[in-house]
């Protein structure tokens, strides 16, 4: 997996790209959790996702979960269609 | 059910029991389900399932610090459409009774790799590990 941070109009878009698996999910972990830890509100593009498990979703639940808890804004962008199909079948725990 | 008639086959391969072998396991999976001609949803659901499972044995049954030899295997065969993949391990004894997902109020990151499994399998079925293995973990669906 790589990722890029990108700033725009005081929101922070991270792309991640690749495949989001156990073996890297601590590396999206200390990716979005910071920044959303900081106030900032936060993008998460997954347009080049091409796979992710369930520890992928878990960082992207620890950032919803982080975000309502710092009243700040987090989101998921262009989902990537094998990513939406894992999302769809976890969205009764999201 | 699948239409297609999927020719019997089966194939197996060890892997190194750390987070680093999940991608080559789900590269073994995709390269077996392109030889039974398996559609490309399904193949990839399938996929999910498999690494999860992975997971599992490299997270719980070796609770991330297996030994750098330790090996797991992924055995996947299929018969009469009827695909069944098989884990076995040296890890602890996996009680089938403490395996479950949680509960779907019950919000928290981590215990959704089951529930995947069993959204996308027919049937999980933990079988009684042979001499070398502990555990032998049996995953099938009808095509």
């Amino acid at each position: 997996m790589t990722y890029k941070v990108e700033e725009l109009n005081n929101v922070s878009i991270v792309h991640l790209n690749g495949e989001i698996d156990m073996d890297v999910a601590d590396k999206a972990r200390q990716t979005i959790l910071p920044l959303i830890e900081s106030g900032k509100s936060v993008q998460v593009n997954l347009s080049k996702v091409d796979y992710m498990d369930s520890s992928g979703i878990s960082v992207l639940i620890e950032g919803k979960q982080l975000a309502e808890k710092k009243s700040t804004k987090f989101e998921l962008i262009e989902v990537s269609k094998p990513v939406e199909k894992v999302l769809s079948m976890a969205r009764k725990f999201l | 059910m699948s239409e297609i008639a999927h020719q019997d086959h089966i194939e197996k391969k060890a892997f190194l029991v750390n987070s680093s072998s999940l991608k080559d396991v789900r590269v073994f999976c995709r390269e077996v389900f392109e030889k039974l001609h398996i559609q490309e949803d399904l193949k990839e659901e399938l996929v999910l399932a498999i690494a999860e499972a992975a997971q599992n044995i490299v997270k719980h049954a070796f609770k991330n610090s297996a030994s750098p030899t330790e090996l797991m295997v992924v055995q996947i065969s299929c018969e009469n459409n009827k695909l069944q993949i098989a884990f076995y391990d040296r890890g602890t004894p996996v009680d089938p009774k403490k395996v479950k997902h949680r509960e779907i109020d019950n919000v928290k990151p981590g215990g959704l790799g089951t529930f995947f499994i069993q959204e996308i399998m027919d049937a999980v079925e933990f079988k009684d590990g042979k001499k070398p293995w502990i555990n032998h973990l049996v995953l099938t669906k009808q095509l």
